[in-house]
């Protein structure tokens, strides 16, 4: 098809460098493409191995590679069907400081095909360090998007807040679920406690401090009572009690689903307005006539679900498994969850749904929990097929600098009023506010001197919330006092003091770099004792992590993200799931909601939905569709 | 629970564990039901060429049962850097037959064969093994004939095609198309005394759906190739008609009258004859010539690789939603112009 392109550029194909970042459901369709169109000189960089579940998609591979390098393997099956092509392919993260902004001014062109949203920042400040053109794309499900990214002229990728994880307050986990995903969550942390690394974040056991609950004289020696049968909850980790019963899974169970919902009751105000747990009894459940066991017939076996007693007897047997991989591993060994783990998917499973059932929620098939649990989303071939094609047409305008003539593509599951599937919008101008691409960038985080460590304004707020990778802190207090350096154990020391130790108060401004991004963030620090309960900080000026009010229609410009950051209240962390993804709704299945841009906003994001067909339309909010215009759907061009 | 509309094709009802290792993610957005119909069906596609090789990935990864490969053609310099199933050193052997070794691997548990004749040979019963049938690069009498042959039999007729920065698919799946769709499970409020117009508003169970069945009509081919234009419903209806349907009535009848598709080495002489072609189309139809500007022949010249799997991939993906019977098919054409990144579906025949 190099015949169909003006010649111009067609020789500009054949000596450009190109970078493809992911070699995933985009990534082997976009390398296809690429070849394909005459794109000569590729790079493809990739940290992941193939899994069997990839192969409903990324055709670039068969069942012989799995366990090998994404990277490689797309490489060698990519030259099969064109040996003149040169590529290079990377079994790495992109994130690895090797790929610093002289490696990305190599390229002409990079074209992400990620599936996480600290990566898809990172390639983003990158990309404005070396002032290539970026071209974003994402997909789940039915539904996918395509933009452009160029310094100066276009928004960045992160110009536009994205709603951030949804996650969970603590008292929803550990006192009063109501619905299976608390369940859910609530069964990983169990994971963590029991065989994992212990987070203070991830308590299961009841929780005293809940503000709902107010206590009196007659609650506390209720509370006392209860707590003193198998171990103070308060005093002995989850942990250290399981161990000392030699995790027994009976005592166990009888310790998460009995003892500790009992002690719930007695905080009966949380109970006036809910439907109260029912405790379960693992005698008792073994002495019920035991319920058939459907033969599984026509369905998948994972679909399924089971009654108590069938859960009971997961738990039993997955605790005993867990208990002898721990074993096996010596002293101090912690498992790491992993929902393609067998046992560590049946622990959750097993321990999610007694749960529900304590909690009288339908209990769910170990199809659904896996999908929950290890926030996977639905992925297929063509839906990649058709966005990886629309990022080759971007592509092609890119090179010819033709950028007036790029776009954002939304493909939608059905066509919106307008009769469209495809819907082109044109691009936003940077956002001068912008914490990234602004010329000084700048934000406020409103935090407690005196309760947040260095480590956490590391982690939490430069790393998390701010997409850096490897941050440098300077204290802006005339003497440039140095409170994070990005050297390994130079300020080790300093991670665990508070903020306050260093003089840092209400108005106190730190100026952050990453040197590998080329990125200066300065921040203004507001003192507040006033947050919220679980809330370590806010960025003033942020919208909140809730469903997004109707006046600010982001979800139209969320590429982004990927199952990593999925649009399912955060489960895991650290754990890799699965690959290409794209969040429209932030706290629904994908739907199709869709955005176009409309004739009277040019420089404000009004946008509106364009309501589909498909369902779920409860939680979102349905906009007054727009009149049906005849061809102006791109703001003052054609 | 799905309603049965008809049973599975499939020849057993269990699916395999690797199967369902395999088909994971799928199985997880279109649901068991919908991967057993796939499971069951056979698919014949025409034409194997950039179009025809995205179709045929796609389809072949979804998991049909049967993917027939036809195509009387010899592979070329051109043909084979055109797609991507081919290997290099296949210049001329028949096409499909190139492709063969590369499709199957795409997944082994397809049973993917190859027939090398010419479609125009092919006598009417040939047709009627498959549930579904894909024709590209064929003549548009050949479209007539094979859809007006399969529609009334429940065959399931596609046709698509890419020229250049322009592509298009068209769809006829009988008079009476069965399908689901899943929508959520509407919940009875709850009791509470002061509900007031609360209790009016319909709840929605995020964690339940239920599955709703529809059925939706399709017209002939030869209907929507045949629109009159001349009264004035249709005049009125002009201004939202994509310039796409005409630009496919043109360049069908320049494949008809030349026997090929536009091509570069002729670009001079091939312009000519299109916008001459032009002329003579929209004036038959009583139409302008305006509808579709000169420009249009810049850009109609060979396959793009990324306009075929994007034409390939919406192609693709109607066909595993006919034959899984699953969600609301694109009714009956998709255009799609790569110039300006829009993707319209639009229906043509009568109402």
């Amino acid at each position: 098809s190099r015949v169909g392109l003006r010649k111009e550029l067609a020789d500009s194909l054949s000596s450009c460098r190109v970078l493809v970042v992911g070699a995933g459901g985009i990534g082997c369709e976009l390398l296809k493409n690429l070849v394909l169109t005459g794109f000569k000189n590729i790079e493809v960089i990739d940290l992941d191995t193939i899994d069997v579940s990839n192969l409903n998609r990324q055709f670039l591979f068969q069942k012989k590679h799995v366990g090998k390098s994404k990277a490689q393997v797309a490489k060698e099956s990519v030259l099969r069907f064109c040996p003149s092509a040169n590529i290079t392919a990377y079994h790495d993260s992109i994130m690895n400081p090797d790929y610093n902004v002289e490696f990305f001014r190599n390229f002409q062109l990079v074209m992400n095909a990620l599936d996480n949203r600290a990566a898809r920042n990172h390639v983003n400040r990158m990309c404005l360090a070396a002032d290539i053109p970026l071209i974003e794309s994402g997909t789940a499900g039915y539904l996918g998007q395509v933009t452009v990214i160029k310094k100066g002229q276009t928004e960045c990728y992160e110009c536009q807040p994205k709603p951030t994880q949804k996650t969970f307050p603590g008292c929803t986990i550990r006192n009063t679920p109501s619905e299976p995903i608390h369940c859910i969550v609530w069964a990983k942390y169990l994971f963590n406690q029991l065989f994992g690394e212990e987070d203070a974040d991830q308590e299961v056991s009841p929780d005293t401090a809940d503000p709902e609950v107010a206590w009196n004289p007659a609650d506390a020696a209720a509370r006392a009572t209860a707590s003193n049968k198998d171990g103070d909850i308060k005093r002995v980790s989850t942990k250290e009690w399981a161990r000392s019963t030699g995790y027994d899974p009976v005592k166990l169970f009888n310790k998460l689903f009995k003892d500790d919902i009992m002690y719930l009751l007695t905080m009966d105000k949380l109970w006036k307005k809910r439907k109260a747990p029912l405790p379960l009894d693992w005698t008792e459940i073994h002495q019920l006539e035991s319920s058939q066991e459907e033969a599984f017939g026509t369905g998948l076996k994972d679909q399924q679900v089971l009654g108590v007693q069938g859960y009971a007897q997961l738990f039993h047997r997955s605790v005993e498994t867990l208990r002898s991989q721990l074993i096996e591993k010596g002293e101090g060994a912690e498992l790491v969850w992993d929902k393609d783990d067998p046992p560590a998917m049946d622990f959750v499973t097993a321990a999610a749904n007694l749960r529900m059932n304590v909690f009288s929620m339908n209990m769910k098939s170990r199809f659904d929990v896996k999908s929950m649990a290890g926030n996977i989303i639905p992925a297929i071939a063509t839906t990649n097929a058709v966005i990886a094609g629309l990022i080759v047409l971007e592509a092609l305008k890119t090179l010819n600098s033709d950028f007036d003539q790029c776009r954002t593509i939304f493909l939608n599951k059905q066509p919106n009023p307008r009769k469209k599937l495809l819907v082109p919008c044109a691009l936003d101008p940077p956002n001068p506010n912008c914490y990234v691409c602004a010329s000084k960038p700048e934000v406020t985080v409103k935090l407690n001197v005196h309760k947040t460590i260095v480590q956490a304004l590391q982690d939490k707020i430069l790393k998390e919330k701010f997409g850096m990778v490897a941050p440098d802190v300077q204290i802006e207090d005339g003497k440039g006092t140095i409170l994070i350096s990005s050297e390994e154990g130079e300020t080790e020391a300093n991670n665990n003091k508070f903020l306050s130790d260093f003089g840092i108060r209400n108005g106190s401004r730190l100026q952050a770099d990453d040197f590998l991004q080329d990125y200066t963030l300065l921040v203004n620090l507001i003192h507040s004792e006033e947050l919220e309960k679980d809330v370590e900080f806010e960025v003033v000026g942020d919208a909140p992590d809730k469903a997004p009010a109707p006046s600010v229609p982001e979800e139209g410009k969320n590429i982004a993200n990927g199952n990593k950051d999925s649009a399912q209240p955060s489960t895991s962390s650290k754990a890799a799931e699965d690959d290409d993804v794209l969040i429209v709704d932030s706290d629904e299945e994908p739907s199709s909601s869709t955005m176009e841009a409309s004739p009277e906003s040019s420089n404000r994001k009004r946008k509106h939905h364009d309501a589909d067909t498909d369902a779920t339309a409860s939680k979102r909010k349905r906009l007054d569709q727009q009149p049906a215009d005849d061809d102006e759907d791109i703001i003052a061009l054609d | 629970l799905a309603l049965a509309l008809s049973r599975p094709r499939g020849e057993d009802n269990i699916i395999s564990e690797e199967e369902a290792a395999q088909y994971d993610r799928q199985i997880r957005l279109w649901g068991l039901d919908a991967q057993k119909r796939l499971r069951g069906s056979r698919v014949l596609l025409v034409g194997l060429r950039g179009l025809g090789a995205e179709v045929a990935k796609n389809l072949i990864l979804a998991g049909v049962k049967g993917l027939t490969l036809l195509d009387h053609e010899q592979v070329t310099e051109e043909s084979r850097r055109a797609q991507f199933l081919i290997p290099v050193d296949a210049d001329g052997q028949n096409q499909a037959q190139a492709s063969l070794e590369r499709a199957q691997l795409l997944n082994p548990m397809v049973e993917v064969k190859v027939d090398t004749d010419a479609v125009e040979s092919k006598l009417d019963d040939f047709f009627f093994r498959f549930d579904a049938v894909c024709l590209t690069r064929c003549s548009k009498d050949l479209m007539v004939r094979v859809d007006q042959l399969c529609a009334s039999r429940n065959i399931k007729v596609f046709c698509g095609d890419v020229y250049g920065y322009h592509g298009y698919m068209f769809s006829d799946l009988g008079q009476e198309h069965h399908y689901v769709e899943e929508k959520p499970k509407v919940v009875k409020g709850s009791n509470e005394a002061n509900d007031g117009p609360e209790a009016k508003k319909r709840k929605v169970d995020p964690n339940e759906t239920t599955m709703v069945k529809k059925t939706i009509s399709f017209c002939s081919l030869k209907e929507a190739l045949e629109v009159d234009w001349t009264n004035e419903k249709a005049k009125s209806s002009l201004k939202r008609t994509p310039a796409d349907y005409f630009l496919l009535q043109v360049l069908l009848k320049f494949r008809t009258d030349k026997g090929r598709d536009p091509q570069p080495d002729s670009f001079a002489e091939d312009s000519q004859l299109l916008l001459q072609i032009r002329d003579d189309v929209l004036e038959t139809m009583g139409l302008s010539s305006e509808l579709l500007p000169n420009t249009f022949v810049s850009y109609c010249f060979s396959e793009m690789a990324p306009v075929c799997a994007v034409v390939g991939g919406v192609l693709g993906q109607e066909i595993v939603k006919a034959l899984s019977q699953r969600d609301a098919p694109h009714r009956n054409f998709f255009f799609f112009d790569g110039l300006k990144g829009s993707g319209v579906v639009d229906y043509f025949g009568s109402k």
